[in-house]
């Protein structure tokens, strides 16, 4: 039968153990996730970096002599690591717990996700200025090499041992957490902090403890993986976003969720390998999709429970920062000049950025809208205008409308899918169906994999203006990003956006005015989608490449640090947001490998000391002047 | 059958479990048209859990609803207030961050169509400001329009949310415990303006001030443990051993609130 289907027999046995084994590797981590999510609501986006630490703990264990030549340190090999890492994994994150997430429990939820986003950043980047990218081998531990032959195929021990471990570590985390005293309470901690309290519980510390044990999690994972992956600073990355799609699979607050969803989605991902390679690096995602579609809820999870969206506009009706004729003309003039006083091509790369975090704000700051995936709208209409422009032959006007239109379409599917959850999940939920587009780019020929599309050619203006030359390319740049910038300014004061801020206040009073909300938020997504395609086709033209780096998360999360170090919900926020990140790449950009550290290092402290952002401290410090001169006057 | 054209809200056998534990289990209840009809009983009755059931909020587990005789269960909260079916809640909900006058005019946008028209300015929805001032003028909160929403007193954010569910000029208002956490001077003129705006409507309220309840209400149903235990006017129901029991006896707390 299967040699029908041209699939040998060892082949499929072969990767459904593969398959097998990613999934438990899937359901420890999601486990971890699922656990800090559940309880701490904390989108723990460091899950993956912190799982790196496992390993490397364990490569260093077992390096210690090369490492540090002079001490005399014995070579201490898997088992010890085994045993001592993950405590010390588990430690660091206590601590930090102790230093950073314990001071944005009783913030929106976004926060956590991006300090979390930062902390990864620097761990990983730290790591990669220190071991390189380069991968290191781990070697499988004596007692566990050679393997037993099952008859239909030889089955290494070592993954009969993982096989064996993960499946015992997931059972009793499971029982710990849904069957015992100490699980029972951790869960009403909580949900009723101050009632535990009352019961003479340390709820900070159990809160700690929580936390340390999820990553402990993680670092266990590592220790296990190191001999079957390599051990490298980005090896948690990559699998971070797929435990958040198996997170979401698995259901909310489902601690068994998490597990059954991780096993079923390595197996699936395995089996996708015999059958369809192509699609194994989306299958998970794709699934995602699909269980969102047909049980928004998730494969296990309870009733969904909504959750208050994401409220995190800054803006001060009235203030002048908020004056949209006046900035329009001021932006105007101040963009004329620009060219003249920096690069052209340095100030055509702050606009489309500047444009690209504006039409995000649009989504976040207004729709209250945690959306992690804008790099699939900005990256799929770079990649379609430049097609269009390079393959097509296009002018540029209307190649940039293809990549619009194309920005608008994907915009449209994943605002219905994701509009379905809320807060984190909905973070989540977009970031998953972003790394659909991103590993289609990888695999799909017109895309040219990692080279992306070249030489893109910017072509002439309605077959009149030549965009080669870059002063004339800057001013058709400066007049998208003004028009586009009116226009989304525009949505925000239209009836529209009244609504649309009413909802984002209070979505369920909204419905009870008769507002169909999710209706309201898929449009504000929508044309958020739309203008970060013209943001990514104005980009594919000016620098004339369209590239994978444009669908990368990164991608993402450079449009929610622009508008958080700008001031999230402000009129000039992502404008001050996309200048400050785009200099700083720049500036850093000396530094190699740094860009990463410093970047990461810029989320944690917009997280920690500038939540209002630029823009936003800006308009306060400016409302509060204003108190302070209108009392003196009284007086 | 069609139900009795008086009957405005109709539940039939209304069942709602939530994870094993049956929060309402089988209520029967008929609100007639112009009418005020309290629903009271103990706290965790399950009086909050009927309004989510009926205005849309929560599907039920079984059981039926009908609004003038057609059967709405299973629609959407928004749909079920495009119907004319509207509610406030428990805690006061207002829009925070949006001045007075605008929480009421989020209200009288609605029907007028300009809700999806995000390339208009916001000068479309002036011609709206004299009706917004009404409103205002009606519950006392005209001097604050254009005051933050956020920084009125606990009373007058109730007061607000009256008038912005009044602004729908909804056929059925649901009031969840209107007069929780109010001084007298505002349960007064919440009562007072309850009975002004119950000419040509139906009311069904939650209410634990058994005094306005008295003042109010026509008829009145106990509900205790997702079940309706008594109805009938406040003088038969106020002399029901089995509510006497349940309610006014075993919780003065509630009674006072
Ligand atoms: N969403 C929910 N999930 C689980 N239990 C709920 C939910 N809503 C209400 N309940 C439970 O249903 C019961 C009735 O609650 P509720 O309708 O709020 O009572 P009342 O408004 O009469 O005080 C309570 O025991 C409450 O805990
Ligand atoms: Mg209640």
């Amino acid at each position: 039968m299967l040699s029908l289907l041209g699939i040998s027999a060892p082949l499929l046995w072969g990767q459904l153990l593969i398959g097998l084994i990613n999934g438990l590797f899937y359901a420890m981590m999601s486990l971890g996730v699922a656990i800090i999510f559940g309880l701490l609501r904390i989108g723990n986006f460091v899950h993956g970096a912190q799982y790196m630490l496992g390993a490397y703990g364990a490569w260093t264990l077992a390096n210690l002599p090369t490492l540090f030549p002079g001490l005399g340190l014995p070579s201490l090999g898997y088992w010890w690591a085994l045993v001592l890492v993950p405590p010390a994994v588990a430690a660091v994150g206590a601590l930090t717990e102790r230093l950073f997430i314990r001071r944005v429990y009783d913030l929106e939820h976004a926060y956590g996700l991006l300090l979390t986003v930062g902390l990864a950043m620097v761990i990983e980047g730290l790591f990669n200025l220190r071991f390189s990218a380069a991968g290191q081998q781990y070697g499988v531990p004596a007692e566990l090499r050679g393997g037993v032959d099952a008859g239909f195929m030889f089955i290494p021990l070592y993954r009969l041992w993982v096989i064996a471990a993960a499946l015992a570590v997931c059972v009793a985390t499971w029982y710990a957490i849904e069957r015992t005293r100490l699980g029972a309470n951790l869960r009403a901690a909580t949900e009723n902090p101050d009632l535990v309290r009352a019961f003479g519980v340390n709820v900070p510390r159990m809160l700690m403890l929580t936390y340390a044990f999820g990553v402990g999690l993680a670092g266990l994972t590592g220790v296990m993986a190191a001999p079957i992956y390599q051990v490298g600073p980005y090896m948690g990355q990559s699998i971070i976003v797929t435990i958040f799609a198996v997170v979401v699979i698995g259901g909310m607050g489902s601690i068994f969720g998490a597990i059954a969803a991780g096993v079923l989605m390595g197996i699936l991902e395995g089996l996708t390998k015999v059958f369809w390679p192509e699609a194994s690096s989306t299958v998970i995602f794709v699934a995602m999709a699909l269980i969102l579609v047909f049980r928004p809820r998730g494969l296990f999870g309870k009733d969904t429970v909504s959750h208050a969206g994401t409220d995190l506009a800054n803006a001060r009706a009235g203030s002048i920062l908020e004056n949209v004729r006046l900035w329009l003309v001021l932006l105007a003039a101040g963009g004329a000049v620009l060219p003249f006083l920096i690069y052209p091509v340095f100030a055509m790369k702050i606009l489309c950025f500047a444009l690209f975090a504006c039409a995000y704000n649009l989504v976040f700051g207004y729709g209250g809208l945690l959306a992690f995936g804008h790099a699939a709208f900005f990256g799929a209409a770079a990649y379609v205008t430049a097609h269009a422009a390079a393959v097509w032959g296009l002018p540029p006007e209307l190649a940039l409308l293809a990549g619009a239109a194309m920005a608008a379409g994907v915009g449209a599917i994943f605002g219905w899918l994701a509009i379905r959850r809320q807060g984190l999940y909905f973070a989540m939920i977009t970031l998953a169906l972003a790394q659909i587009v991103y590993f289609y780019a990888i695999q799909a020929p017109w895309t040219h994999g990692e080279d992306g599309i070249q030489s893109v050619p910017r072509g002439r203006l309605f077959g009149l203006v030549d965009l080669n030359d870059n002063l004339a390319m800057y001013f058709f740049v400066l007049a998208v990003f003004l028009t586009c910038f009116a226009f989304l300014a525009r949505v925000v004061r239209s009836p529209y956006g009244q609504v649309l801020k009413a909802v984002r206040e209070n979505e369920r009073r909204a419905i009870s005015l008769g507002y169909p909300t999710d209706r309201f938020k898929l449009i504000a997504f929508t044309l958020s989608a739309t203008f970060a395609g013209v943001a990514g086709g104005l980009k594919a033209i000016v620098f004339q490449i369209a590239s994978l780096a444009d669908l990368h998360f990164m991608t993402s999360a450079d449009a929610l640090l622009m508008t958080l170090i700008g001031g999230v919900g402000t009129l000039l926020g992502p404008v001050v947001g996309a200048a400050i990140v785009v200099t700083m790449q720049r500036e850093f950009a000396g530094f190699g490998a740094w860009v990463v550290v410093m970047q990461g290092a810029a989320f944690v402290l917009c997280v920690l000391f500038l939540r209002k952002g630029v823009v936003g401290t800006l308009e306060d410090w400016l409302a509060r002047r204003e108190d302070r001169r209108r009392r003196g006057r009284r007086e | 059958m069609t139900a009795p054209p008086e009957a405005v809200i109709e539940t039939r056998g209304l069942s709602k479990s939530f994870e094993g534990f049956r929060a309402v289990t089988g209520v029967d209840l008929s609100v007639r048209r112009n009418t005020i009809h309290a629903l009271i009983g103990p706290n965790g009755a399950g009086k909050t859990t009927v309004f989510n059931l009926i205005t849309g909020f929560l599907a039920p587990t079984s059981g039926r609803i009908l609004f003038k005789g057609e059967d709405i269960t299973g629609l959407p909260g928004d749909a079920v207030a495009r119907r004319g079916i509207v509610r406030s809640f428990q805690i006061s909900a207002i829009f925070p961050r949006m001045t007075v006058a605008e929480n009421v005019r989020i209200a009288l946008e609605r029907p007028t169509g300009l809700a999806w028209r995000f390339w208009r300015s916001a000068t479309a929805l002036d011609p709206l400001a004299h009706r917004v001032d009404e409103l205002l003028k009606a519950v006392g909160l005209l001097p604050e329009r254009d005051r933050l929403a956020a920084g009125l007193p606990y009373g007058r954010k109730r007061a607000l949310e009256f008038a912005t569910t009044l602004a729908l000029d909804p056929e059925v208002l649901l009031l969840d415990e209107p007069m929780a956490g109010l001084g007298h001077e505002d349960v007064d003129r919440i009562a007072e303006l309850i009975r002004t705006v119950a000419a040509g409507r139906t009311i069904l309220m939650v209410e634990h001030n058994l005094a306005v309840v008295a003042r109010l209400a026509g008829r009145i149903t106990v509900l205790a443990r997702g079940q309706v235990l008594a109805e009938g006017d406040y003088a038969a129901i106020s002399s029901n051993p089995a509510v006497v029991e349940a309610y006014i006896g075993g919780s003065d707390d509630d009674a006072a609130a």
